[in-house]
Order: C-alpha cells, then sequence, then structure tokens
C-alpha cells in the first residue's frame, strides 16, 4: 500500500465525513485497484451526492474499466454540478470520440479548451478536426450522420483517464476505423441470420392477443433489435420510440448504483397515454412494453415477463 | 402552501410495511421539501435521484407522444423506489421488497392529485 493510500485511508477512518475519499478512490485506481477505488468511491457519494469532483473520479474508475457508459454518466452528471468541470468535459469528449461522434467530441474539448490551457486538449482538438476531415473525405458527407467506428480499445492508444488528466494521448487519424457496418455492440448480438428481420419484428407478436401492447428489444444504445412499433398510421417508430426510451434504463441503473438496493429488476412509468415497462435482458439489452393507458398495469408486468423469456431465448441462439 | 398537509400524508405513507422513507421532492433541483427517512437512509440521494428518474422519465415520455407521466415505479432486487408527483412536487418512497407497492401506488396517486 503506498504512503498516499495508507494517510488518506487513515484520514477517512479518522472523519468518514470527510471528502477525503475523493483523492483515496483515485489513488486506489491509479495504483490498479479499481474495485476498491468504485467502492470508497460510491460509499463516498452517498455521503456527498452533489460532489461533482467525486462523480468526476468514480467516472475515471468506469472509464479504465472500459465501461464507457457508465463514465459517460458519471461525467454527465459532474457536469450538471459543476458545468464548468474542465476533466468531465475532456473525458466525454474522449468518449464521443471513441464512439464516432468526432463533432460532438470536438465541442466538449472546445468547451475545456475556454477553461483551461492546457496545450494538450488543443494538440487534440487539432487531431480530431484531421480524423474529421479524413471521415468526411471517405464518406462524403459529414461524420454525425456516418457509420461509428467500433468501440476498440486496441485503435487508441492511452486511456480515457489519461485524456481526462489531458495527457491527450490521441489517436493519429489513420487509427480511426472507418467502417462500413453498423456500429458493434459490445457483447450483444449484432449479427442475425439473413432474413432473420422478419422473425425479429415479430418475435412478441404472439404474446400480444389482443390487447394494445407492443415489446421491443433494444440493445444498449437503443437500437432495436427484435419487436416492432407501429403507431395510427401504420408507421414503424420503433427506432424513435427505443432511443427516446432507452436512456430512462440508464437513469434507473445510475439510482440503483447508489441507494444500495441492488440491480434494478424493472421500471414503469405510467403516462396520460401509455403505460411503459421495461426490464434489464441479456447482454446489455433492454425489454420494453408499452400498452394503452387503460390496460390493467398488473397485465402489463405479467406480458414483460413473458416477453423476457421470448428474448432471453431469442437471443441466446444469436449470442 | 400549508406545510401540515405534506406531512400528513408522509407520516401516512411512512406507517406502511416495509416503507424505509418518504419525501417531498422538488423535480427541478431535486431538493426534498420534507422527509421521513429511518436511520440510514440518506434522504439528499434518494430525493436526487428519485427526480432525476422521474425527470427522465417525464421527458422521454413526452418525446415518444406518451404525455405526462403520473407515476413511476423502479423495481430491484431488495426494494422499490415510487414516485408521483404534479408540476415540480413529487411524493417519494423507498421501500424493501415486502412493501405492498399496489396499495402505495394507490395512495401516492391519490397525494400526487392533491398537490394541485
Amino acid at each position: 500500500m503506498s504512503e498516499e493510500i495508507r494517510r488518506l485511508s487513515d484520514v477517512l477512518v479518522r472523519d468518514p465525513a470527510s471528502r477525503a475519499f475523493v483523492p483515496l478512490a483515485d489513488a486506489l485506481r491509479r495504483a490498479g485497484d479499481l474495485a476498491t477505488a468504485e467502492r470508497i468511491a460510491v460509499r463516498g457519494l452517498e455521503r456527498h451526492p452533489y460532489d461533482a469532483d467525486a462523480h468526476d473520479t468514480l467516472a475515471r474508475i468506469h472509464a479504465d474499466r472500459g465501461d464507457l457508459d457508465r463514465a459517460a454518466d458519471e461525467w454527465s452528471m459532474a457536469l450538471r454540478l459543476d458545468p464548468r468541470l474542465t476533466s468531465a468535459q475532456k473525458g466525454l469528449g474522449f468518449i464521443d470520440y471513441r464512439r464516432g461522434m468526432l463533432e460532438s467530441a470536438e465541442r466538449w474539448l472546445g468547451a475545456a479548451a475556454e477553461h483551461d490551457d492546457d496545450p494538450s486538449i488543443a494538440r487534440a482538438l487539432a487531431t480530431i478536426s484531421r480524423a474529421r476531415a479524413t471521415v468526411n473525405g471517405a464518406n462524403g458527407h459529414r461524420d454525425e450522420g456516418a457509420p461509428r467506428p467500433p468501440v476498440d480499445t486496441d485503435t487508441v492508444t492511452g486511456s480515457v483517464t489519461d485524456v481526462a488528466a489531458v495527457n491527450v494521448a490521441a489517436p493519429s487519424p489513420v487509427a480511426i476505423p472507418v467502417v462500413a457496418s453498423p456500429p458493434a455492440v459490445p457483447d450483444a448480438p449484432s449479427v442475425a441470420p439473413v432474413g432473420a428481420g422478419a422473425q425479429a419484428r415479430q418475435l412478441f407478436a404472439p404474446l400480444m392477443g389482443n390487447e394494445a401492447l407492443t415489446a421491443l428489444l433494444l440493445d444498449s444504445d437503443g437500437l432495436v433489435l427484435a419487436g416492432a412499433y407501429v403507431d395510427g398510421d401504420g408507421r414503424d417508430i420503433a427506432e424513435e420510440v427505443g432511443a427516446e426510451l432507452a436512456g430512462v434504463s440508464d437513469e434507473a441503473a445510475r439510482s440503483m448504483r447508489h441507494l444500495g438496493l441492488g440491480a434494478w429488476t424493472s421500471l414503469q412509468v405510467e403516462a396520460d397515454a401509455a403505460i411503459v415497462a421495461m426490464t434489464p435482458a441479456p447482454h446489455g439489452a433492454l425489454l420494453l412494453v408499452a400498452a394503452a393507458r387503460e390496460t390493467p398495469v398488473g397485465l402489463v408486468r405479467v406480458i414483460l415477463g413473458r416477453a423476457l423469456a421470448v428474448a432471453r431465448e431469442w437471443l441466446a441462439r444469436f449470442a | 402552501m400549508n406545510a401540515a398537509p405534506w406531512l400528513a400524508t408522509l407520516t401516512a405513507l411512512s406507517r406502511h410495511r416495509g416503507v424505509l422513507g418518504t419525501l417531498l421532492v422538488s423535480e427541478r433541483d431535486g431538493l426534498a421539501v420534507e422527509s421521513m427517512v429511518q436511520i440510514g437512509v440518506n434522504a439528499e440521494t434518494v430525493a436526487a435521484l428519485a427526480a432525476s428518474l422521474h425527470r427522465k422519465a417525464r421527458l422521454a415520455s413526452a418525446a415518444a407522444g406518451y404525455g405526462g407521466v403520473h407515476f413511476v415505479r423502479l423495481d430491484a432486487e431488495r426494494g422499490h423506489v415510487l414516485a408521483a408527483g404534479r408540476d415540480d412536487l413529487l411524493f417519494v418512497v423507498i421501500s424493501e421488497s415486502r412493501a405492498n407497492t399496489g396499495l402505495l401506488r394507490v395512495e401516492l396517486i391519490r397525494a400526487a392529485a392533491g398537490l394541485a
């Protein structure tokens, strides 16, 4: 155990309400003990939920683990608490860069540069500018509409944390793969057999009966894996609805991490026009069932359970 | 607004089996206006997270064309978070798994209607 960790641990033992948990968690992270670092950070946040630096530290821990979704979540929270926290802006910039969202990455780093004259930010911005030029040249259009490069740590040198600390080990433009295929979703099935599309859209149809119900299986980005959602005009709006509602599950997961009630198992939202229930599915997917407002709430939950069993079986075939 | 009706509602909700805490929360800033929580439950944390969850659900519901949100229920391995509100104010309950969530839902929706 390093002297710094020992000293900060002593401070925290003497005063559990101390903010020493922030540098302690960061020191543990830098020492590579990510599990203990996370435990210290989460416990500290239970006492100091509005501490932007603590959220920033927890984001770095998640980033070091390669969990970019959680890292982005914590950096977003840090920025809500302190909109000028440059480390969070840089972290989000790097994550967007990793996700191929170059324009957004440029915006975050540009915002960081307004309050931080670290020259490595300027170098990172120059790198992104070159990368955007490369992508635009390859695709003939702007990057935000371009296919995303897969999240592959081998394409990037340096960790997210390094970037957040402004040791921007930014990759060269050639390190950004420009792919024509859909984005890879870690741990989620991304390839289905040819002709499986229609079957996927009808996956939950047998469960729906005559009720005004619909079910969607979404991947971790809110993209539709299976199911359909047809509006009154006969248009399939599954992608739009999935994208809007998937973010709620991220919020549920975040809440549970802080409340100590274990992992979330389901979320139910009763709105003017619909009842929406969702539950986590294997491989980071999300299952969502929506029903007309007059549908009994208990029935919606039963359908959700049955749809989850169908989704598990279907995912097992493609995983 | 007189705080007494809120306290009566929070007290009534907190008497249910398995309830760990009841709060009246401002959704806008995530702060507890009033709370009755058991020792060990951090009211500030519950208020901030419940408000954030409700806000996200409300925005997503509106964006998906479902309209306003009346009730949100989050189930976890060892408990539940329930919220119902009107305008900026939310009644929030955090409970253990053994709580009667059906009854709590009815009372929360009724209490939220009284926030007008």
